[in-house]
Order: C-alpha cells, then sequence, then structure tokens
C-alpha cells in the first residue's frame, strides 16, 4: 500500500459515448463535494455527437480551490481507442494508477500500477446490466481516494441527483470489493479542511444564477457550442421568475430583442460564442450610438470561423474590444474563476444599464463548462444592484434623451413611461435624439459616448493583483489563463518575489492596470491566443517595460502548469 | 386639415414631395391611434432602414428607427418584455423582404403580437434606385412596371402576400397608400388583432417607379369583402368564391393571384388569436 501524503489528487477517466464518463466525474464530484474537497473537472469532448471521445478531468483538493494537475494520479479508462484523442489533457506518468477494461493497443506501456477489471462483467454480475460499470469503477474510486464512508453513504441517501446510485449500489459496493481484492495502492487524501459541504457549478451555470440575482428579466439566445449552458439555463430559471425565454432564430435577432428589452426598460441578456458575436456586432454598434444597456457573454472557443467549437482559446478579445465599424464606445470584461463568472455579471448588469452601454463579457470554454466545487459564499454576499437612471416626467417641458449632464450619463425613459416619448436611431442624433448630419454634433456625441464610460477607470477593485507589490516583477494574464498562473506561482512559491495583475476589466483599460505596469521592470504577459492580443491592447496605450516578454499560444488545449513554469521562472532569473 | 399634434413630432419628414409614406404617415397619426385612443407613451413604432423606416421620427411614440432588416428583433423583444405596449414594425421591400427575410417566419410561427407594415415600392429608393426583391420582374421597356432608367432585375420577384400565407401569418392584408381611409381600417384590424398581423403596403416611388406603375394597379386593384364573390383569375375553370378570411384554404388560392395583373386589396385572411 503506497500512501501519498498530498492535498490533492487528479483523476482521468476516458471513454466512448455510452462508457458513462461524465456521469462517473460527477458522482465522484459531488460524493467527494459533501465531504467538504474542493474540486475542479473539466470535460473534453471530440467533434461527434454520439460515439466519439469522452473524457473528464477531476482533480480533488482538501485544502483550496486548486486546478487539476498536468500528469493523472489515476486513470480510468474503459476505451483506449477513446483514450487516444486526449492524451494531452490525461497524461499519464510512472506513477499514475491505471485501471483499464481492456488490453491497451501496442505502443502504450503501462505504468507499474495498472490493474485490469472488466468492469462490464462485475456490473453485469451485480446489476444485471453491463451499463453501471461506470458505478463499479466509482466504488472503487472512492477507496483508493480515502472518501469518509459515512459520508459517501449519506450523500447518496440524500442527494437527489444521485438517485440512479441509489438504486444501484450493489454495482458501487463491488467496486468497493474490488479495491480490497486487487490490492490496489491507496492515495489517501487528508481529511478537508472544512467539511462544509461544497458548491458544484461550472461558470456558465453561475452567470445565469447571477444574471437573475441581477434583475435579468429577458434571455434571448441562439444555440452555439460552448456557450448553451447559459442558454438552457436561463430556459430553467426565468419561467421561475416571470421572465421571458425566447431561443431566436440567429444571433442577431438575439442581440436585437435584448435593445427592445432594454428599450422598454427590462433587464435582458444574451450569451453566446466567437461566430454569434460576428453576428451581433451590428446591434453592439445601434446600441453603443443609441446608448442602449446591453450585455453580451461570449463563451469563447478556439477560432477563427468555426474553429474548434469545444476547446477553449483567448482570442476574441480584439473583436469585444474593437469590433464594429465606426467609433463605438462599450465596456470589455473577463471574470478569471467561477466566483468572477458570478460576480462580474452582476456587475455587468450594474455597469450596461447604470452606464447604458454595451457589455460585453468574456467567459471562454474552460471557465463555461468546468464544473467547480468550492465554498458558496459568494452566492449569499450582498451585492449592490444598479438600476438606470430615468427621468423626472414631471421636471421637464420636453423631455431630452440625449440631454448632457455632468457625468454624460442622459436619464432614460423606457418604452410606457407617460411624458417621455422619445425616438431612438442609429443615426446619429442630437441631444433630445432628433437625426443630425454637422460635425458639431457628431463629434460632440462621440465624447458623450467615451467621456460617460471614463469613471470606470478608477474601478481598482476590478483589477486584481497578488504577489509582492514591491517587486517589480509583474505577471499579467487574463481570463482562465490567469488560474493556471496564479496557481504555478503558488505552487512554485514565488509570491514573495513576483506579482501578478488580473485585469477583469479590460476595456476601457483600468488605471490600476496602467499602475502596476509602471511598478514593473520586468513584464510578463501570459495568454491563450496567436496574435498576442492583450499585449497589443496594452503596447497600444501603455509604455511598457524594455523587458516585457509575452508566452502566448493558440488555444486546443489547457496551459499545463508545466508549460508556465519556464517562463515564470524566467522572470525571477 | 392640419397635423394631429398629439401623435406627430415636430420634425418635418425628409421623403419626396408626393411620396406614399406621407399617407402612412397620416394614417397612423390622424386615423389609427387617435381612433384607438392609445396614449402616446403606450405605442413603441420600430424600423428599419430606408424611406419608410423614417417613419418613428415623425411620430410621438416611443420609437427607433433602428438597423437595415432588423425593427422585427427589436419589436420581439420590447413586445415579450413589455406585452402592455401596443408595438408596430414598418420596414420597405428591402429591408423586410431582402436582408430581414429571415425574421419573418419565425415572428410569425411566435405569433407574437406585432403589428408589420410592410411599405413596398417595388424599389430601393434611399440608396436611388437598385432593384430590391420585388422589383417586377420584366425586360427593360417591356410592359409598364419597370423604369426605362434603371437596369432591369434578372430575379424573378417576391410576392410577399403569397410569402405571409405559406408561412401562415396570423393576420394578413394588403392596402394602397392611394386609399387612406381602408388602409387605416386594415392597419386598425391589424393592431387589433391579438397575434402577428403582416400588412403590406403598395406604395409609388415617384423618383424611382414609373408613373404608370401604381396606376396601373390601382386601376386593376380589386376590393375584398367578406361574404361577397370574388372574380376568379382569369383562364381560371374553378366555381367563383365567397370572400372569407377565416379559410386558411381560400387565402392560398388567394396567394395565386398576380400582385401585378389582379392586385386584391383587403383582409385576405384572419387567423387565430393568442
Amino acid at each position: 500500500m503506497v500512501k501519498i501524503g498530498s492535498n490533492r489528487v487528479t483523476i482521468g477517466i476516458a471513454g466512448a459515448g455510452g462508457d458513462g464518463v461524465v456521469v462517473l466525474g460527477s458522482f465522484f464530484q459531488k460524493i467527494a463535494a459533501s465531504c467538504g474537497y474542493y474540486s475542479a473537472m473539466p470535460r473534453y469532448y471530440g467533434a461527434q455527437i454520439r460515439g466519439g471521445g469522452s473524457a473528464v478531468k477531476l482533480s480533488l483538493d482538501a485544502e483550496r480551490f486548486s486546478i487539476p494537475k498536468d500528469t493523472l494520479d489515476i486513470l480510468v479508462c474503459f476505451n483506449w481507442d477513446k483514450y487516444l484523442e486526449f492524451t494531452t489533457e490525461l497524461q499519464q506518468s510512472q506513477d499514475t494508477i491505471v485501471i483499464y477494461e481492456y488490453d491497451p493497443p501496442q505502443g502504450i506501456k503501462l505504468p507499474a500500477a495498472s490493474f485490469k477489471i472488466d468492469f462490464s462483467t462485475k456490473s453485469e454480475e451485480t446489476t444485471e446490466s453491463p451499463k453501471n460499470k461506470n458505478l463499479v469503477a466509482l466504488g472503487l474510486l472512492a477507496k483508493i481516494v480515502g472518501l469518509p464512508e459515512k459520508y459517501i453513504k449519506q450523500t447518496i441517501k440524500d442527494n437527489h441527483a444521485l438517485g440512479l446510485l441509489k438504486d444501484k449500489m450493489t454495482a458501487f459496493e463491488e467496486g468497493e470489493r474490488l479495491f480490497t481484492e486487487l490490492s490496489i495502492p491507496e492515495l489517501s487524501l487528508p481529511v478537508p479542511v472544512s467539511d462544509v459541504s461544497k458548491i458544484i457549478l461550472h461558470g456558465s451555470a453561475a452567470m445565469a444564477r447571477a444574471a437573475i440575482r441581477a434583475g435579468c428579466k429577458s434571455f434571448f439566445g441562439y444555440p452555439i457550442t460552448p456557450a448553451a449552458e447559459i442558454m438552457q439555463e436561463m430556459q430553467e430559471k426565468l419561467p421561475q421568475q416571470e421572465g421571458t425565454f425566447v431561443q431566436a432564430e440567429d444571433e442577431i435577432a438575439s442581440a436585437g430583442m435584448v435593445v427592445g428589452a432594454s428599450l422598454s426598460g427590462v433587464k435582458a441578456m444574451t450569451s453566446t460564442s466567437g461566430p454569434g458575436l460576428d453576428l451581433m456586432t451590428e446591434m453592439m454598434g445601434l446600441a453603443a450610438s443609441a446608448e442602449i444597456p446591453m450585455l453580451i457573454v461570449d463563451v469563447q472557443r478556439c477560432g477563427p470561423s468555426t474553429g474548434i467549437p469545444s476547446k477553449s482559446e483567448q482570442s476574441d478579445l480584439n473583436h469585444a474590444v474593437y469590433g464594429g465599424h465606426g467609433d463605438a464606445p462599450r465596456v470589455v470584461m473577463a471574470p478569471y474563476d467561477l466566483e468572477g463568472c458570478y460576480r462580474l455579471i452582476i456587475e455587468g448588469f450594474n455597469i450596461a444599464y447604470g452606464f447604458q452601454t454595451v457589455v460585453i463579457m468574456l467567459s471562454d470554454q474552460w471557465l463555461g463548462q468546468t464544473m467547480v466545487a468550492v465554498d458558496d459564499t459568494f452566492l449569499h454576499e450582498k451585492y449592490q444592484i444598479v438600476e438606470t437612471v430615468k427621468p423626472d416626467s414631471t421636471a421637464q417641458e420636453q423631455y431630452c434623451r440625449y440631454q448632457l449632464g455632468e457625468d454624460f450619463i442622459s436619464p432614460m425613459a423606457a418604452a410606457g413611461d407617460e411624458g417621455l416619448t422619445y425616438q431612438a436611431t442609429g443615426l446619429t442624433h442630437n441631444t433630445c435624439g432628433a437625426p443630425a448630419f454637422d460635425f458639431e454634433t457628431q463629434q460632440m456625441m462621440h465624447e458623450k459616448r467615451w467621456q460617460k464610460l471614463m469613471p470606470l477607470c478608477q474601478r481598482d477593485d476590478l483589477v486584481k493583483v497578488f504577489g509582492a507589490e514591491e517587486s517589480g516583477k509583474g505577471i499579467i494574464s487574463w481570463g482562465s489563463s490567469a488560474q493556471v498562473v496564479l496557481e504555478v506561482v503558488r505552487d512554485l512559491d514565488l509570491l514573495e518575489q513576483v506579482k501578478v495583475c488580473i485585469p477583469e476589466l479590460l476595456y476601457p483599460l483600468p488605471d490600476k492596470l496602467a499602475r502596476f505596469v509602471a511598478s514593473t521592470e520586468m513584464l510578463l504577459i501570459i495568454e491563450m491566443n496567436f496574435s498576442g492580443q492583450i499585449h497589443r491592447l496594452l503596447r497600444s496605450n501603455i509604455d511598457l517595460p524594455e523587458k516585457t516578454v509575452v508566452y502566448n499560444r493558440t488555444g486546443g488545449h489547457p496551459f499545463s502548469k508545466q508549460e508556465l513554469v519556464a517562463s515564470i521562472r524566467g522572470l525571477i532569473q | 386639415m392640419t397635423t394631429t399634434p398629439k401623435y406627430r413630432t415636430g420634425l418635418k419628414p425628409i421623403w419626396c414631395p408626393g411620396c406614399g409614406n406621407f399617407a402612412i404617415l397620416s394614417a397612423i397619426t390622424r386615423n389609427l391611434l387617435p381612433d384607438l385612443e392609445i396614449p402616446n407613451h403606450r405605442v413603441f413604432i420600430v424600423s428599419g432602414i430606408g424611406c419608410s423606416s423614417r417613419m418613428p421620427a415623425y411620430i410621438n411614440t416611443y420609437g427607433m428607427n433602428s438597423l437595415h432588416g432588423r425593427a422585427l428583433a427589436i419589436a420581439q423583444g420590447a413586445k415579450l418584455s413589455k406585452p402592455e405596449l401596443t408595438v408596430i414594425a414598418i420596414g420597405g421591400d428591402g429591408d423586410l423582404f431582402s436582408i430581414g427575410a429571415g425574421h419573418l417566419p419565425h415572428v410569425v410561427r411566435r405569433n407574437v403580437d406585432i403589428t408589420c407594415i410592410m411599405v413596398n415600392n417595388f424599389v430601393y429608393a434611399l440608396t436611388k434606385g437598385q432593384v430590391s426583391p420585388t422589383t417586377p420582374h420584366l425586360l427593360r421597356g417591356e410592359g409598364p412596371f419597370l423604369s426605362m432608367k434603371y437596369y432591369p432585375p434578372v430575379d424573378p420577384m417576391l410576392d410577399m402576400v403569397s410569402f405571409s400565407f405559406s408561412t401562415r401569418a396570423s393576420f394578413i392584408a394588403q392596402g394602397t397608400t392611394h386609399d387612406i381611409p381602408h388602409l387605416t381600417q386594415l392597419i386598425r384590424q391589424g393592431v387589433l388583432h391579438r397575434g402577428f398581423s403582416y400588412i403590406s403596403v403598395l406604395t409609388p416611388c415617384v423618383t424611382f417607379n414609373p408613373p404608370e406603375l401604381l396606376s396601373t394597379i390601382k386601376e386593376r386593384a380589386r376590393y375584398l369583402q367578406e361574404g361577397e364573390m370574388i372574380n376568379l383569375p382569369s383562364g381560371s375553370t374553378e366555381e367563383p368564391w365567397i370572400h372569407n378570411p377565416r379559410d386558411i384554404d381560400l387565402a392560398l388560392k388567394l396567394a395565386q393571384f398576380s400582385l401585378l395583373e389582379e392586385p386584391l386589396l383587403g383582409v385576405f385572411f384572419k387567423g387565430d388569436e393568442i
């Protein structure tokens, strides 16, 4: 029996569609979360709808939230052909415990601790169906990791989502028995620092919940990978709030419907991925021009064009910041963790409806689809909810929709408000909204629309800085890449020597980000896109230190920690 | 007759003198809205881009002159989010039937309670005379329908009323700007119909249509009246029909009348309300 006293364990599961890979991962995550373990479970899937490969990587942590290790501690393989589609994501080492159903093809060298188990037969013997082989594996995994027995039984009893398991406990127990019979090594995790049950959500679900919390009453969307989860969550949740849900005919329509809802004073949003953002771009321009609140979530995937729909990339930043003709101001934000997905959607609504502007929230496939188990405190925090400033209908003879004030934000009437009718337009318009075709108005309205967003630059709270503030060695990363960066810096114990800046507000460029850059002598920028989009954005706005290094590559697989170690070490040498 | 200030903004329309859009503006602001007594603030009129799409700026209700082809998307967002609004979408033939055509079947199947006024002047007028999906498909100089000044269309015209039948819009009517009282009645019925109403308005473009186009349509047009006999299309061997706007089979037959040869005006079909 080998015991490893690590706080973390990373398990890979691979198989074909129908092997129950995702169910196995989810059940295990649920049981572990109820014991108090933190976890992250990214999903990997191929291009086929059915019959393709399916894999998950589940990492448990007894102490804090962490991302999966590069190499697996345990691999459960139901199908080697399918495993071969995910060798980058599910790397083995010689220390990996491998549990497999069929003999591997030539060329796959199994580590010492490898065990062949005929899961299908064991399932058949115990449940009269080979389909429950994932539950046999579940019982086995629970033993290897040493999940506390009392929690397992209690969780299976209480958790509605584990109903399937309740009826098939014989399969689960068979797995537990196999553990003893085959003398499989134990990778006992320590008892979690807190046994408070963790909540399990992916970023897209957190965003949907936050939208409702922020007062979103209308959702319009069009199915697209990997953003469909937000739409599905809203489809389920909005009717309970007496809200409106429409699956539109395309992304042009879904963005247009958001404009219509906002004009009538109802908070609305849409979600999409890169190709959909392309189609929404004309509406973004209209909303910017007519100052209509609009929140768009872009769950980024590999581009250009159709790219790799199921895999993460951070290559829509340029489009979010610059996309569209004319000078159309907008706000671009990007969460980097689950809590941020929740908090920033509320913030995004506040900014969109408070500033009457377009807000593009850049999520990505990793953030959107990785199932994360963490403390649920962020769900219970108090958040300020901002409403659009309304005009006083009794105070004026004629309501001027775009009247200039000190903060350039003009009170906005909603269609239906008595005595305040106005006509919005994407034509250049004067302060009363009437079309105008002269230079002075054109210049003045641009100044109004851009100036009103400037106070956002002072939102220091939307720029996270970790590590040694006095250090001249800085790292900037954003979105889900920042998770890996932070983790590597922590793993290497470098928080005393470097500082990490993660801007959640990307545009307009926050002052705090500029101050961070100014305080560094050496700067490392890490992002997952081919052309170095945030690097170029920063470079075009801020003087970067002479010693600026960029580590960037396309998406296609997540950053591994090993991959980032060299560049991060390079910074301190 | 003076304008009705209650429903007009102070803006002066940019349309050419004699443009049919004046008739539609008049139908809405002098007749429709005062007759229905809908308060200004309860109405939302949204348009796309084109001559007729300038309409909302001249009507003192909530309004929006939005993007080319997208009026119906915005109209749906508003109506579904705030059902108490009376929502009217206005656009031209290029706007609603070319660039925005993809939205039409979907708003029809959702049967959202919006009145869609499709202003058909058979041409792209704002961009100065290019062919639209409804420009008559005739050779240069052939018949009265095509201007000698411009290249003829290479593709056949889309019949928007037929299209609306095929997608089963729940209220379908056609009027002309030559007959404002009749047009007002059609729009009024469309607004009162709880469901998606499609109203085709045949109108001259005084600048880019040959003058014969609308005058010929006007000459040949026949009014549909519920309970009255419909003269059959020439060459038809069927028995004459009595018009019944609730009869979809009859409506599908009416769809086969040629707009240019035998234009029909009135309510073609009135289906189930929501």
